[in-house]
């Protein structure tokens, strides 16, 4: 082995050139400096509020659990919410995520079926309760077709490229004996998704149940508007309460479809 | 019978992979298809079940034009073609009797597939085939708990349960150990003069091939170049099948001497 003088190494740079990289740093910089400098940030009514902020948290010490059985209302209507829109989602998303896999569907129908999933993830859930508030009025009801909505988008997206990698050959023997569109379906291509399908309805409903609360507020029924009205009447004490159940409700359902999906495949 | 005349299948502008081939099949023969990988037997099957869209040329089983067919009238006549693939293709979540009755779907309605109601005729002749394979005591066991050759044979099954007029295996025992392989051959052998079916089998295995066909049929680059007995089949015929292919590049294997220098 040839000895020349010791050779060094070191990673190259994650971007070439030296210019461009300065540059860069400037540029972010500067940007930083920029937007903090021009933001609106009024320091008097940010020390004036930090005191009120201390007087809210203070009124929400101890929480009240007085008024129980308005909280059992409102989680009583949320769980509803919940289940009905991931079961009404889940439903729906299966159409629409064969529709919108490559592999088994059509162009114009993978188009369509695409462009659904696309337009019902565009929009927060939020955005869209108020949009439902609006057209159906403040109720579950808005709640319900908002998490509809939403389940739609999320599930039907995952589903799809599920599809798009199933093993292909179930197909092709389901083809091969003279099967149909729909009896491929349920033959060939149900069976493969089925585990991801149930992992992702679990996941949807413990997800369902978090937003439930947050287009609550929004007037989409639910947990959430029990909690706003409690801080419209600066119930702070009630509004605390709420809060730690809803910690405690989403702990507790992480924990059962975490254990849900380990035992399902 | 099977006829097939001036079959052509080309990708896009590509050379094609199969170029104007003829080969009929009579009566209850069993034929196997060799050739090197590439050569286009898996695109000869398939384009005769029409998984793949012959893209000139002419397929006739029984007088039946098939390369035309759409919809309903192709699925009709896929009912009539059974396969067996090289790897099982099986549906691994549903179970064993699932799998062998699906090899009626294209008889019964969407309904009665989807609720697993198939006619009381259909039950017996599956449990009658999978008794005469071996495997009905495992009629309801998942289909990906089964070994290799136990899969294969559902795979028989399922494409004995069409009825079919024709089957077609591609490279069924490619999959399998040796053993197992054999026996898979052999079976295949037997259903097929007991049923008096013909069948077309690509394999790679050439000894088998004579052992178990009575018909050799050698691709190359897409066309026929041995049609005869397995007796015909000699070491000319198989190097002309699968000679002068390329030896993997082994140029890179002298460079590791020089380390030690």
């Amino acid at each position: 082995m040839a000895t020349g003088p010791a050779r060094t190494w070191r990673k190259p740079p994650f971007i070439a050139s030296p210019w461009l990289r300065f540059a860069l740093t400037v540029a972010v910089l500067g940007y930083l400096g920029w937007a903090l400098a021009t933001l609106p940030f009024d320091w008097g009514r940010i020390s004036e509020g930090l005191p009120r902020a201390a007087r809210i948290f203070g009124g929400g010490f101890p929480p009240s659990f007085e008024r129980l059985e308005l909280l059992a209302t409102g989680f009583k209507e949320s769980f509803q919410i919940a289940l009905l829109a991931t079961l009404l989602g889940v439903l729906l998303s299966i159409p629409f995520a064969v529709m919108a896999a490559r592999n088994i569907s059509p162009r114009p129908v993978y188009l369509v079926g695409r462009a659904v999933i696309i337009v019902s993830r565009s929009f927060h859930p939020v955005i869209v309760a108020i949009l439902f508030v609006k057209a159906v009025g403040f109720g579950p009801l808005a709640g319900i077709l908002t998490l509809t909505l939403y389940s739609i988008g999320f599930v039907g997206k995952l589903l799809a490229e599920e599809i798009e990698e199933i093993d292909w050959g179930q197909v092709e023997a389901m083809r091969s004996v003279g099967a149909g569109f729909l009896a491929t379906l349920t033959y060939a291509v149900f069976p493969q998704i089925l585990p991801r399908q149930i992992g992702l309805s679990m996941y949807q409903l413990d997800s369902n149940l978090r937003a439930s609360a947050v287009v609550g507020i929004v007037g989409a029924g639910g947990i959430g508007s029990t909690l706003m009205n409690a801080f419209g009447r600066y119930d702070y004490d009630f509004a605390f309460a709420i809060l730690l159940v809803i910690i405690a409700v989403i702990l507790i359902s992480e924990g059962v479809s975490g254990w849900v999906r380990k035992r399902v495949w | 019978m099977l006829e097939i005349s001036q079959l052509v299948k080309r990708y896009g502008r590509h050379e094609p992979v199969l170029k104007e081939l003829d080969l009929s099949v009579e009566g209850n023969s069993v034929v196997s298809i060799v050739g090197a990988s590439g050569a286009g037997k898996s695109t000869l099957l398939r384009c005769i079940n029409r998984l793949i869209e012959p893209t000139s040329g002419s397929i006739k089983l029984n007088g039946c034009e098939l390369s035309t067919l759409r919809g309903q009238a192709l699925r009709q006549s896929r009912r009539r073609i059974g396969m067996v693939f090289q790897g099982f293709n099986l549906i691994d979540r549903l179970t064993v009797m699932e799998n062998v009755l699906a090899g009626r779907l294209g008889y019964v309605s969407f309904y009665q597939a989807w609720r697993r109601r198939f006619p009381q005729a259909d039950i017996e002749r599956a449990f009658e085939l999978m008794e005469r394979v071996g495997i009905a005591h495992y009629a309801n066991k998942r289909a990906d708990e089964l070994s290799g050759g136990e899969r294969q044979r559902v795979g028989v099954v399922r494409a004995l349960m069409q009825e079919p007029d024709i089957l077609l295996a591609d490279e069924p025992t490619a999959s399998l150990d040796p053993v197992t392989s054999e026996q898979i051959m052999k079976l295949m052998q037997t259903l097929a003069s007991e049923l008096s079916l013909p069948v077309l089998i690509n394999i790679h295995n050439v000894a088998q091939a004579r052992a178990y066909t009575e018909r050799i049929v050698g691709l190359r680059h897409g066309r026929m170049i041995f049609d005869g007995p397995p007796e015909r089949f000699d070491k000319a015929a198989l190097e002309e099948v699968y000679g002068g292919i390329e030896a993997p590049d082994e140029s890179v294997a002298p460079s590791v001497g020089e380390e030690q220098a």
